[in-house]
């Protein structure tokens, strides 16, 4: 756990500040003009954003880049509001459990959190977070016409949403593509697959490990968001349905054909180790030159393009997920959202209003990515009309061919709010599901075994 | 007490008084007490007293509508759980195996060292090492430096051995051997510490004795170090079963019950099923289980070493 400290950039900054405060006045009248510009787009919005003025919100993120960009322009939201916010960073492993329990003991210690779209349906069961609907209908909270609510990527929106009800908004997000080396694919004639046995031939025929190059890796590693995280993609392309009249069913045929497809695939074409591999240790691999491709998050591109430690930037190609038998293809509808904790005052509630507004509005969202100062921008905004924003494209089209176009196709014609099965029980589901997809991975068990078992664990999760 | 024992006898008022003083003074002695005490309660008896409470109830964070009072109902359902069994049985193996290597290998060491004219200081710094470093810290240090296959250290032996590469964690039984190993590698050295100073305390004349009478080096290990490092090595096995028996933190950066569940210690379905799960009550019975196990064996343990 580690709370926001000044870190060097920000010290030098001050000092740098301090020492135009001491020299030269008309610099600091035209700082001050800035910072009187710096808000105009905000004070467009008719409501009145001093309301809860005075109030301190805490917030947990995940420490990630998209998020550091925040933290970095969060000053200029005190100024807005005058509400002091607090940030706190917990890694992903654990933000899930801190959350739950900060929730479940009523503290409400975190006014709100970067949060699991996968978790909604359980907040909402325990109504531990506030329906949002009221907020964005309320005249002096929201501003329609200035927040533009709409404009929110809605595949997003829908992942947040339980029961059509609007629980968090999405903040930051990604698509799953497939992320190839143009290079090697061009030098054997081999195009991106189009669908999912062209997947494994193009694996196949790039998998050399005696010269140290894979053919591809798939995320391996047990966990509700590791492997649980690749396999539903591929259960949604078999065709695989996670509620068969209203019974949820994680085993039969087309998750048996789902299961092999993806075990044969990593024991083929991807490294031994890759079956303790997270999304981070694949996108560092792959940047190493040690794999030809993978599937997985969209922003894994920044990894990959790092031109401290990557050695393939400008060899780097994108394309969609590869469909599956039945000509679908299935997108993660991953993104992190902000909720409102229902264990707090009113006029904190509001003031935690006030922030996601700020966060999730256009003009935050490219402050903290093509118009951010750092060197590091967002790939993950959750504005449509930021995608097609020019500057935005094609500072996005620097990571690769067809980058912009694979991710929107993505976005727009690829993703499954039935992805995952969204329940309150997903958190065991999950954790079942990975244990069993590891199982068959490691020959514990076999496919059809692992699965069975599964089933007749999840079953009794599901009986009130 | 003792001022009441003091003024006993010395006359009727004298008596009442000294009695008095007494109980003020017990008092007094309780008042002083109370604070650690009711800390004690507060930080580890209720905490047991709620954990066997909890598992009574059916608590499930995914469905709160269903949660109440429930019983024995999660002690059925945990007797025909196979995982539970499964993971009873991966401790009972982890226990066993790690115990048992501790004990020899601490004991060959203390023997070995025993003998070393010089530099036996520096030998004791040096294995005192690992048992210093947190276990979560040596879980990452295994499952990144040591066993990560093509990149680690022992998978690098392994290959210019003639093995080739394995997949240390992707493997159920590899996994195993894997997280015995680790807390073996950690732990042997308080084993060994404990040992060699039973070993250096041992009389020098009863082995002069063994060796007039013309008794082998083995005759006296058997006949004269093992009888008398018998209590030594008790307690060493006990005090490293019930560590064993509650291990958590190596296996759960290690492998994290994996690959399936073939490293799931019963510590560690406990866990998963309460804060992965969320299912608390059915967590904590686990939990309980756990418990009873623990009390069961260090109590034969205990009777064993009172045997003899």
């Amino acid at each position: 756990m580690m709370s926001f400290r000044p870190t060097r950039r920000t010290f030098l900054k001050t000092g740098t500040a301090a020492a135009a405060l001491i020299g030269i006045a008309p610099a600091v009248l035209r700082q001050a003009g800035a910072q009187e510009a710096d808000l105009a787009p905000y004070k467009a919005a008719k409501i009145d954003w001093q309301q809860a003025s005075g109030e301190t919100i805490t917030v947990a993120v995940i420490p990630a880049s998209y998020f550091e960009n925040l933290i970095t322009v969060a000053p200029q939201f005190k100024a807005l509001t005058g509400i002091d916010v607090r940030f706190e960073k917990i890694p992903p492993a654990q933000i899930r459990q801190k959350a739950v329990i900060d929730l479940t003991s009523k503290t409400g210690t975190y006014a709100t959190h970067a949060a699991d779209p996968m978790y909604y349906s359980l907040y909402a069961a325990n109504k531990w977070v506030e329906p949002l609907d009221s907020y964005r209908a309320d005249k002096s909270l929201t501003d329609s016409d200035w927040f533009k609510f709409d404009d929110i990527i809605p595949a997003w929106r829908a992942a947040d949403s339980v029961d059509g009800k609007l629980y968090g908004v999405p903040y930051d997000g990604e698509v799953t593509i497939q992320v190839y080396r143009k290079d090697l694919y061009d030098a054997k004639g081999l195009k991106p697959a189009d669908d999912l046995a062209a997947f494994v031939s193009n694996a196949a025929a790039l998998n050399t490990p005696n010269d140290r190059v894979w053919g591809t890796a798939l995320r391996g590693v047990a966990g509700a968001g590791q492997n649980m995280y690749i396999y539903p993609s591929i259960f949604r392309e078999f065709g695989g349905e996670w509620f068969k009249g209203g019974k949820l069913t994680v085993n039969g045929p087309e998750a048996e054909q789902a299961l092999s497809w993806y075990v044969d695939l990593m024991r083929r074409s991807a490294p031994t180790a890759a079956a303790n591999w997270n999304w981070p240790d694949i996108a560092d691999a792959f940047s190493q030159g040690t794999l030809a491709s993978y599937i997985d998050a969209h922003s894994s591109a920044s990894v990959v393009n790092n031109p401290e430690k990557s050695k393939v930037i400008g060899k780097v190609a994108y394309a969609r997920w590869p469909k599956g038998p039945t000509g679908k293809r299935v997108s993660s509808i991953w993104n992190w959202g902000f909720p409102i904790n229902a264990a707090q005052t009113e006029k904190k509630k509001k003031a935690t209003w006030l922030f996601i507004q700020w966060a999730a509005s256009a003009e935050t969202q490219a402050r903290t990515a093509h118009r951010f100062a750092g060197p590091t921008k967002r790939s993950g905004v959750n504005r449509t009309s930021i995608w097609r924003d020019a500057e935005y494209v094609k500072l996005m089209n620097g990571f690769g061919d067809n980058f912009v176009d694979a991710t929107m196709a993505s976005l727009q014609g690829d993703t499954d709010v039935d992805w995952r099965p969204r329940v309150p029980q997903w958190p065991a589901i999950g954790d079942t599901m990975a244990t069993a997809i590891q199982s068959a991975l490691s020959g514990q068990a076999t496919v059809k075994a692992a699965l069975d078992d599964a089933q007749r664990r999840v079953e009794p999760m599901m009986r009130g | 007490m003792k001022p009441a024992t003091a003024t006993a006898g010395t006359g009727a008022a004298s008596g009442d008084l000294g009695r008095a003083l007494a109980q003020r003074e017990r008092r007094f002695a309780a008042a002083l007490l109370a604070p650690a005490f009711m800390a004690l309660l507060a930080t580890t008896t209720f905490p047991l007293v709620f954990l066997m409470w909890a598992s009574a109830f059916r608590m499930d964070l995914a469905m709160p509508f269903a949660d109440g009072f429930v019983g024995l109902e999660n002690y059925r359902t945990l007797l025909t759980d196979d995982r539970f069994w499964s993971s009873l049985l991966v401790s009972l193996v982890y226990t066993g195996a790690t115990v048992v290597l501790q004990v020899a290998l601490g004991l060959a060491l203390a023997l070995l060292v025993m003998d070393m004219k010089r530099g036996q200081g520096w030998f004791r710094v040096v294995a005192i090492l690992p048992v210093v470093l947190s276990p979560a810290v040596v879980g990452m240090i295994w499952r990144t430096f040591m066993l990560a296959p093509e990149f680690g250290i022992v998978d690098y032996l392994a290959i210019n051995a003639g093995l080739g590469s394995k997949n240390w964690l992707g493997d159920p039984v590899l996994a195993m051997i894997s997280v015995i190993v680790i807390h073996t590698w950690q732990w042997t050295p308080f084993a060994f510490m404990v040992l060699l100073a039973s070993l250096a305390s041992l009389p020098e004349d009863i082995y002069e004795a063994a060796r007039l009478d013309r008794a082998s080096a083995l005759h006296r290990f058997r006949r004269i170090t093992l009888p008398l490092l018998r209590p030594a090595i008790v307690m060493v096995i006990i005090m490293r079963t019930m560590v064993a028996l509650t291990a958590f933190a190596a296996i759960f950066t290690v492998t994290g019950g994996g690959p399936g569940t073939a490293t799931e210690i019963l510590n560690l379905y406990a866990y998963r099923k309460s804060f992965t799960e969320l299912s608390i009550g059915y967590g904590s019975a686990l939990a309980v289980a756990l418990l009873i196990v623990t009390l069961l064996i260090s109590g034969i343990l205990f009777a064993l070493r009172r045997a003899k």
